[in-house]
């Protein structure tokens, strides 16, 4: 009934889930970002099963790398811990 | 920590519960609806080794295969958007860019050691080929030129890191340079959308009139070149130090 490529979709989707809870949870800002892309990579796999990898390509470059930059050089203009109340 | 823990194994049950009921127990009523027929033609035929086929192994492509062109033209417009925004928001003047690079000269170069230098070097060179291979094959496989140059892009931004801005800077990467070839990327879009209109008497981006696939590889080929080098224009703006910009923007006031 179910078959093989839907349970791992489920898993690779349920680890993205859990890299993106610990992703908002984290207090270090560069920690944050690297779970973030842990969780993109475990999104991207989820869309290969999905039968899209045009937007694996992309979403692969994107969000581990030039999204990853982008908010590195962010965080270098600022401070890397949130200070929260 | 333990309480996070808790929410978080709740979190998942829940979505572990949701998908549950959607997939298995057809709660919204989803697994009934019937695949349409103009659906499931697409899906039987666009990998088909025989008949009406377009040899595409992705769907997307075989149903947007005209209209690719299309996509393309609107992810140039959003990405030159972005661009605009990021220039005009941390644009510097001339004295202000000639202030910059004395102050950046005047820095120490620091690198990271050769164990990660040489690695780089051979991981850009892996990645330059696979970008090229995604963007120059787009019309035929998955893929295209946004895809291609975001991952050239990467290979960029790898050499950044592990060799330093000013590096690249004398290799000739300069934001003139960058923001020219950024031009001619667009330049060759704006010739093959406009060429069906002007030689062939068509429309506005009918590229199947040009010979061949030649309409959507020259697509590609544009959108790959003002993808690169329209993050890397972004990137060397952002990679200016912060004192730096801090120190320029006060002498500004100061003026």
């Amino acid at each position: 009934m179910i078959e093989l490529h839907l349970i791992i979709l489920a898993i690779v989707v349920s680890f993205g889930f859990v890299f993106s809870y610990l992703a908002m949870k984290e207090h270090d800002l560069l920690k944050a970002l690297a779970l973030s892309s842990v969780q993109s990579t475990f999104f991207a796999l989820g869309f290969y099963i999905l039968a899209a990898p045009d937007i694996v390509l992309a979403y692969l470059a994107i969000a581990v790398g030039a999204y990853t930059a982008l908010i590195i050089l962010a965080i270098s203009k600022t401070e890397r811990y949130e200070v929260g109340e | 920590m333990k309480r996070d823990a808790i929410v978080a194994i709740f979190f998942l049950l829940a979505f572990l519960f949701v998908s549950y009921a959607v997939t298995v127990k057809n709660v919204l009523g989803l697994g009934e609806a019937e695949l349409r027929p103009l659906g499931e033609f697409y899906l039987s035929h666009s990998f088909a080794h025989e008949g009406l086929t377009s040899h595409s192994p992705e769907v997307v492509t075989a149903i947007v295969w005209n209209y690719r062109g299309f996509d393309t033209l609107f992810e140039t417009f959003v990405f030159f958007l972005a661009i605009m925004g990021a220039l005009s928001v941390l644009r510097l003047t001339e004295e202000q860019a000639k202030i910059v690079r004395e102050i950046e000269g005047r820095e120490p170069h620091r690198r990271m050691d050769i164990i990660v230098r040489a690695t780089t070097k051979l991981v850009v060179i892996m990645i330059v080929s696979i970008s090229a291979s995604i963007a120059l094959h787009g019309h035929i496989t998955p893929g295209g030129g946004f895809q291609g140059g975001s991952a050239m892009a990467v290979a960029a931004l790898l050499l950044f890191a592990a060799f330093s801005k000013f590096t690249l800077e004398r290799k000739g990467l300069t934001l003139g340079h960058t923001m020219s070839a950024y031009a001619i990327g667009l330049a060759l879009i704006m010739v093959t959308v406009l060429a069906p209109l002007f030689l062939y008497g068509g429309k506005i981006l009918e590229i199947n009139l040009l010979p061949g696939e030649m309409g959507l590889f020259n697509l590609d080929v544009g959108e790959y070149t003002a993808v690169t080098f329209g993050f890397l224009t972004v990137f060397l703006i952002l990679g200016i130090p912060e004192w730096i910009f801090k120190n320029v923007l006060r002498r500004e006031m100061n003026d």
